[in-house]
């Protein structure tokens, strides 16, 4: 009786741990991945070499979903963890199908890997990007803001009502890095040492930054031109664009 | 024999790339004649002085930054081989490749008439038609950098541009098509900026106004505004007058719009 | 060991092997840094110059067409090279003034040999041509390739050109 049972416990347990299943894909010809999301998204790296999204207890499907499936806007759940993945040429689109309250994913992919994580939320919808040594798009086209931590770049990023927080554990002098917010803040943390060429400005910001740089005097004229302070950090490098229209600009030297 | 003909056989005789035969004559020649034996010790001594002359290093960042440049292309070039099937705008990439190819029949044309010109004397001219070639080098790597899937390519090949002194309609319609229609924010305003910078094209103002009319992103209409305010461009006028209607339009938008519009009306 | 040629590794890497530009490049790049070197006289921008050149030779691989491999390489590095003075001259800076520039450095600098300062003094398309012919032993042929000339008129100009030159140096020295 008391194996049976212990079996029958197992069993259980098991069934549980399938439906909890995390979805991975390989990711074979892949050069890009497009995560799209209504909700918040946190991308992190592993050592595995494949697309592993988390499964949530949130995002647990109904009891009275069963045998039915997610429907979104963009397409039909396909990976039972409430995401769309599809295969576009060398690009992986990865969408959340869940919306803002009960749908944050979490998802793991190689370091070297090229992504692109756009959010459009009407409410919360953060972007978090841990790790990364490839390309980084970042896209918080509402509310959402953006936080990037420890990564190389390139990295494009772009808000409009959310703060940017980077950090750069060095810069990849590969391609420009641009990072533009209408009303957001950006928050930036730089090596010390970094060669870039400079360019950075707000409309009706303040700019507060530790690395030394020269402001031309203002003419008391604002004109386009007067928005673009451009300097070389040590020596030159790689171009750093960081530009709001209304939010104020940190630059730091990282600690 | 003409003493000239003997005075440029000289190098290639120091060099024993001679016949038997012009060897013979040129050695026969020298045998009578005090003023190219004379040439020929001087050319052996400043062939030597050349030869003698040391060469320098160059610093070891030339090479770890072209195998940095070279590792960066090797995760690129798969990319640009896929690229149309994957990037977005799938209407604009025929044109894109179109740009492309007529780019590179530019820079292999270019390569080659770039040799033929070089016996016309040196000149001014000349130079110009130097650069012109390099003009299509450059213009073949910005077009291929402005189809690349990466946003920061993209970005790459629109701030290549400014250094371009006259840019040419196929980059220009390329930038366009950037600030237009690319998908990605910071491409989109990356690119009015540059063109902004040859606003005093018709067809780059005109580019300008219909772009107020698309732009949905407040950042991008703020500078567009700016861009035609600072010229005072009174066709712009119906455009911002829309813009400043329209209720979606921000509020920092309209302010904008309404410091700016007087002045220009 | 047989030593793939130059050409043999440029078309592999067009075709996509690009660890091949290693090679090339560090067969090619004193060469070509020295040449810059000697045409402009400038260390900095001839290291600048070199790397771009590299670049492109990565960038457009596609478009290398099978001909002697060094003739395209310094076609690219003396096109580079013009683009400069262009873009310099463009930058309010005549086209005299970078002649002017050089004949400044015959005043007594020791970083610049005598010879050097006498090449300065050549006009740009002798000094190329004893450079390349001369300093990287390119021969007339594929000279004739880089410059847009037959080999037998570039023979007679790289004669000449010696001429000049050792005019110039022995009267200096």
């Amino acid at each position: 009786m008391k194996t049976i049972k212990v079996t029958f416990l197992a069993l259980l347990v098991c069934s549980m741990l399938s439906a909890q299943e995390d979805y991975t894909k390989s990711l074979e010809g892949i050069e890009w991945i497009k995560i799209e999301s209504k909700a918040d998204i946190i991308v992190r790296t592993h050592s595995e070499k494949q697309l592993r999204i988390k499964a949530k207890s949130s995002s647990k499907t109904p009891q009275k979903a069963k045998g039915l499936k997610l429907v979104g806007s963009g397409g039909s759940d396909n990976t039972d963890v409430g995401f769309y993945v599809v295969k576009e040429g060398n690009t992986l689109i990865v969408r959340n199908l869940r919306k803002w309250n009960n749908g944050d994913g979490e998802i793991y992919l190689p370091a070297n890997q090229n992504i692109s994580v756009t959010t459009n939320g009407t409410s919360q919808s953060d972007i978090r990007i841990y790790g990364f040594k490839g390309e980084i798009e970042a896209n918080a086209r509402l509310n959402g803001g953006i936080k990037i931590e420890n990564v190389s770049g390139p990295v494009t990023a772009n808000s409009l009502n959310g703060n940017i927080d980077i950090s750069f554990a060095d810069v990849n002098q590969g391609s420009p890095i641009t990072v533009y917010s209408t009303n957001g803040a950006l928050d930036i943390r730089l090596p010390e040492d970094t060669p870039t060429n400079l360019s950075i400005g707000s409309t009706n910001g303040e700019i507060y930054t530790n690395f030394e740089l020269t402001f031309p005097e203002k003419n008391g004229l604002k004109s386009v031109s007067s928005q673009r302070v451009k300097q070389n950090l040590n020596g030159g490098g790689v171009q750093l664009q960081l530009k709001t229209t209304n939010g104020n600009i940190y630059l730091r030297k990282q600690e | 024999m003409e003493k000239n003909h003997i005075t440029e056989l000289l190098p290639d005789y120091l060099d024993s790339l001679l016949t038997e035969t012009q060897n013979q004559e040129v050695e026969s020649h020298l045998a009578d004649c005090n003023s190219c034996s004379i040439e020929l010790k001087e050319l052996e001594s400043i062939i030597e002085v050349i030869k003698n002359e040391s060469r320098i290093v160059p610093s070891e960042s030339l090479r770890s930054n072209f195998y940095k440049q070279l590792e960066l292309e090797k995760q690129n070039s798969s990319k640009t081989i896929a690229l149309d099937t994957a990037y977005k705008q799938k209407k604009h990439s025929w044109t894109n490749n179109l740009l492309k190819i007529a780019a590179s029949v530019i820079l292999l044309v270019g390569v080659y008439f770039f040799g033929k010109q070089q016996q016309v004397e040196r000149s001014n001219e000349e130079i110009a038609k130097l650069t012109d070639q390099s003009q299509a080098f450059k213009q073949t790597a910005v077009l291929s950098l402005m189809g690349n899937q990466s946003a920061s390519k993209r970005i790459q090949g629109v701030t290549f541009i400014e250094e371009f002194a006259e840019p040419d309609e196929a980059i220009v319609s390329a930038l366009k098509d950037r600030m237009l229609h690319d998908e990605n924010t910071n491409v989109r305003r990356t690119a009015v900026e540059v063109l902004s910078t040859f606003i005093t094209s018709e067809t780059v103002k005109n580019s300008f106004i219909n772009a107020l009319k698309t732009e949905k992103d407040p950042g991008i209409q703020i500078t567009i505004i700016q861009i035609l305010g600072k010229i005072q461009e009174k066709k712009a006028a119906a455009s911002m007058q829309y813009l400043l209607e329209q209720e979606d339009t921000q509020p920092y938008v309209k302010d904008e719009l309404e410091s700016v519009l007087p002045n220009i009306i | 060991m047989y030593e793939p040629t130059d050409e043999k590794l440029m078309l592999q890497a067009s075709n996509g092997n690009l660890d091949n530009l290693k090679i090339l490049f560090e067969r090619h790049h004193m060469h070509v840094f020295n040449f810059l070197n000697k045409m402009c006289g400038d260390k900095m921008l001839s290291e600048d110059i070199t790397q771009e050149v590299f670049y492109k030779l990565m960038k457009y691989r596609a478009s290398y067409n099978n001909g002697k491999f060094v003739s395209w390489l310094f076609t690219i590095a003396r096109n580079t090279l013009n683009t400069h003075f262009r873009r310099a001259a463009n930058n309010h800076e005549d086209i005299e003034a970078l002649d002017q520039k050089h004949i400044t450095i015959d005043e007594p600098k020791t970083d610049y040999s005598d010879l050097h300062v006498a090449l300065q003094k050549l006009d740009v398309s002798d000094r190329e041509l004893i450079i390349l012919n001369r300093f990287q032993e390119i021969k007339y042929a594929e000279l004739a390739e880089i410059v847009g000339s037959t080999p037998g008129a570039v023979k007679t100009k790289v004669s000449r050109a010696l001429q000049k030159l050792k005019t110039i140096y022995f009267q200096n020295t």
